[in-house]
């Protein structure tokens, strides 16, 4: 009996004009591992919310949602509450209470449990998700990976049948997100528990899920084994891909690119003999290894050289000079004697692991904090008090981490034009820059929606435009790609591109590997307080053996100039065996 | 060791390691009669043990943070009280035709001691009931009680974050540089009106979880830590007939005493120094114990 099922589902919003949901039919075992994937606002929130009684959204509702053959609707309070467990995208806003130890024990406390019984569910818990070091802290000293772990122990200690989880990582630098994803994937093989997952971040789910739904416009348009899945997403044609294929693994993306399926050579078989297409990178490897010719494998390169750095001293837009700081007299030093020069014009993306002192650097050039030693000149100024009101919001502008922090209108429209309000503008001046915006952000049809009626990626577009307004010369972008579905990356690449044809200079700070490597003019990696090794994103990437993308890993040992999935791709297909 | 010479034991105290009830029913009886007593005899075993207590916790720097605020309030309740109360016997000289009495001065001395004294206490209370037990103890009447407070503690540091990061945000696009007060009030004003629509919007997912996690459901109960353990029971039942020994004493009248006309002291006997003695062995307990627990910690130490 599957544990889920969902019957001819269509369901429509109050007032809205067409179904979020159209004739929506899944089966879900027990014990299954579904991702469910697809651009933003394509229904998958809104179908996981279907399956949680106290979440189901208002509207029009047709067809079934079963649980063990029971509306889930109708479901008694008590069963829903326990066998259900939910977590959704945002860490912060999930959390009820003050104290770790106090959150794990809020469902069973409204279970109606004694304390004896509480305390001995809470400590199994915390020591299945390794929580005994910060079991007595407060919540708001932990970071965003903990907080999301927190969340989800909260919800497995009711020891639920089914989980299911709405972009939980979506607010998560890649590491805690990976970590995140392993302890999911660990409690349904430890645990049995089945789980139902909606994320853009294929590339460590796939190989850890049972089935792969696709939605696309309130529609399930697919739904099969990972290895499967690749096929379908890939269409016939690079002009017949669907939007989503672009999340894939690009272990995934380069196997289809190649012939996909099509291929027998090489393939990993199952216990009952399917061979079935490479999903890791050692899957990968293994396979390239078997189908690649000899010529290819044992090809003589010349590694692409770092270039000596020439950059003239008038030449930098942001020239950053031996700078330290600390933030408090008895923490560690962030910022170690930082040098760092940013070239006019170009997309310049600062990398490195977390707490290495990236976003210090962006609020210092920002002039949001102020080192205790260096210099950095913005545009021929000096960054210092005097000189903030010149350089911010008119030479520069920085676009915050959470977009929220910039709302205060109703719509979206008025929202945009905020940002010119202190500039004397003449009305029709503002509404014509205001309607370029819109265009240029792709946010025309929402202009009278409300800003927090926005999904995140939307949000983070309208932030982007309103910042953009001001017309900065120089455009401080802090984790840009958080969050975004893979589709509307390449659209955010599209927005950068025609800034730079503009002059504008772009200097990021970012986790995300892939889209740098695709789209960056210059990488540096950032280490214990200093920039370890900086250069033009080719060679930067194919002189680093573990930080650099999930392609170049694959074939490093064979050509490790081959930076992006799609050089990758082609090298592959022009020196495979036929 | 200098260092806890300036910061003292804080939380790590071993009073503050017993059940939450214990701590609470010692502030109880230590405050609460401090507050009724205005015996020379009584105001100087608070006063001693409240600053001996204090100095423990929180070492000098708690030392130098008291004096700041019991100083002024010494000297501004004698002085007004000197000044503006003419009762007493015993008059000192004449200030614009008003008499200035020697009766009235020390009952304004006397009042400020027992205030101070108050003061110090709570500071001790601050660092012994944190917020969970707090939490605890009232939760075990109302436990919606428990909850609401355990989520105003919660929303405390996230509201703070949350106007840091608008704050920043709003200085991201050049805003915050503004040179008029009408403009930075303007500027205030866009900033929290963003901090409460965003809060708003974020409570929504908040009760959303709550729901998730069966609140609502009929029988909450409230979980705790804590454990009542013998060593519990014992301090508790000491520290109880102390406090009820000493407030019989002051029902019996044993140390009501007289400012005006003229000072009029209890008369020494047995019962009175009975109860002087069991309110001194009461208020001392707590910085005995955190003296004992800490030369007991150095020694297991020591031993290694």
């Amino acid at each position: 009996m599957a544990s889920i099922a969902i019957r001819n589902l269509t369901f429509t919003y109050p007032l809205a004009e067409s179904p979020a949901l159209r004739d929506v039919n899944l089966d879900v075992e027990q014990s299954e591992f579904i991702v469910i994937c697809g651009k933003s606002g394509c229904g998958k929130s809104t179908l996981l919310r279907q399956l949680k009684k106290n979440l189901i959204p208002y509207g029009d509702k047709e067809g079934s949602v079963l649980y063990g053959g029971v509306e889930i609707a109708e479901l008694p309070d008590r069963l829903s509450t326990t066998d259900i467990g939910f977590v959704q995208q945002n860490p912060d806003n999930q959390l009820v209470t003050d104290k770790v130890w106090h959150e794990l024990a809020f469902g069973l406390e409204s279970l109606g449990m004694d304390n004896q019984t509480i305390r001995r569910k809470v400590a199994e818990m915390a020591s299945f998700f390794d929580m005994q070091t910060w079991f007595r802290k407060s919540v708001s000293e932990l970071s965003g990976g903990q907080k999301q772990l927190l969340n989800l122990a909260s919800v497995m200690v009711m020891q639920p049948k089914v989980l299911i989880l709405d972009e939980p990582t979506s607010q998560l630098d890649p590491i805690a997100a990976e970590e995140f994803l392993k302890t999911v994937y660990k409690i349904n093989r430890d645990l049995g528990t089945t789980v139902i997952i909606s994320e853009h971040r294929l590339e460590d789910l796939i190989p850890m899920a049972d089935r792969v739904v696709v939605m696309d416009q309130g529609r399930i348009i697919a739904g099969d084994s990972p290895w499967k899945i690749g096929d379908f997403l890939a269409g016939n044609s690079a002009g017949e891909r669907h939007p989503m294929f672009y999340g894939l693994p690009s272990v995934m993306k380069i196997f289809s690119a190649c012939g996909g399926s099509k291929m027998q050579k090489g393939l990993h078989r199952t216990s009952d003999g399917k061979r079935i297409a490479p999903l890791t990178i050692r899957d990968g490897r293994l396979w390239l290894e078997a189908v690649l010719e000899d010529s290819a494998k044992s090809a003589s390169l010349d590694p692409v050289r770092m270039p000596e750095e020439e950059i003239l001293p008038g030449d930098a837009i942001i020239e950053i000079k031996d700078l330290w700081h600390q933030y408090d007299r008895t923490s560690p030093q962030v910022l170690r004697g930082l040098n760092l020069k940013v070239k006019p014009g170009e997309l310049f993306c600062l990398m490195g692991g977390n707490g290495a002192g990236k976003s210090t650097t962006l609020k210092a050039v920002a002039g949001l904090i102020k080192p205790q030693r260096g210099s950095i000149t913005v545009d021929g100024l000096k960054v210092c008090k005097e000189n903030t009101g010149k350089l911010m919001g008119h030479v520069m502008a920085m676009v915050p981490q959470n977009p929220q922090a910039l709302f205060t209108e109703i719509t979206v429209e008025e929202e945009l034009a905020e940002a010119l309000y202190d500039r004397k503008l003449p009305p029709e001046e503002v509404a014509a820059r205001v309607e370029n915006m819109l265009e240029t952000m792709e946010i025309s049809h929402l202009r009278k929606s409300h800003p927090y009626d926005l999904s995140g990626g939307e949000q983070q577009r309208l932030a982007l435009g309103k910042i953009l307004l001001l017309e900065p010369k120089i455009l401080l972008l802090d984790e840009p790609t958080k969050g975004l579905d893979p589709f509307f990356k390449i659209t955010l690449a599209g927005i950068f591109k025609k800034l730079k044809e503009q002059g504008v200079t772009l200097f990021m700070v970012s986790h995300d590997v892939e889209f740098c490597a695709e789209y960056g003019d210059r990488c540096a990696m950032f280490f214990d307080g200093d920039v370890v090794s900086a250069g033009p994103a080719r060679p930067f990437f194919a002189g680093n053996s573990f930080y650099t993308t999930t392609a170049n890993r694959i074939v490093r040992q064979w050509n490790e100039n081959l930076v992006t999935w799609e050089e990758v791709a082609a090298w592959a297909e022009q020196n495979t065996i036929r | 060791m200098t260092e806890k010479n300036r910061t003292g034991l804080g939380e790590t105290s071993t009073f503050a390691g017993y059940h939450p009830a214990v701590n609470f029913i010692f502030f109880v009886f230590a405050i609460g009669i401090t507050m009724f007593s205005m015996d020379p005899a009584f105001l100087a075993l608070t006063l001693a043990a409240s600053w001996t207590w204090s100095y423990i916790l929180s070492g000098s720097k708690g030392l130098k943070f008291n004096l700041l605020m019991t100083i002024p309030v010494v000297i501004l309740m004698a002085v007004i009280n000197t000044l503006f109360t003419h009762n007493g016997a015993t008059v000192l000289f004449y200030l614009f035709g008003n008499r200035i009495t020697l009766e009235s001065f020390i009952y304004g001395l006397a009042g400020a001691v027992m205030l101070s004294s108050v003061i110090v206490w709570f500071s001790c209370f601050n660092v012994i009931m944190t917020s969970d037990k707090f939490i605890y103890l009232f939760g075990k009447a109302a436990p919606v009680l428990a909850l609401t407070l355990s989520m105003i503690f919660r929303f405390i540091p996230l509201l703070k974050s949350r106007y840091t990061e608008i704050s920043m945000g709003q200085r991201c696009m050049g805003r915050h540089t503004e040179k008029s007060f009408l403009e930075k009030v303007r500027q205030t004003v866009k900033e929290v009106s963003i901090l409460i629509s965003w809060s708003l919007e974020a409570s929504i997912e908040t009760s959303d979880s709550m729901e998730a996690r069966g609140y609502g459901l009929k029988g909450r109960t409230s979980f705790h830590l804590f454990k009542f353990t013998d060593r519990d029971k014992k301090l508790l039942i000491f520290m109880t007939i102390l406090g009820l020994l000493t407030a019989a004493g002051c029902i019996m009248g044993l140390t009501t005493i007289n400012y005006y006309p003229t000072i009029v002291l209890g008369t020494w006997n047995l019962m009175r120094i009975l109860t002087l003695a069991a309110y001194g062995i009461l208020l001392f307990t707590p910085a005995v114990i955190g003296i004992l627990g800490e030369k007991k910690w150095q020694a297991l130490q020591s031993e290694i």
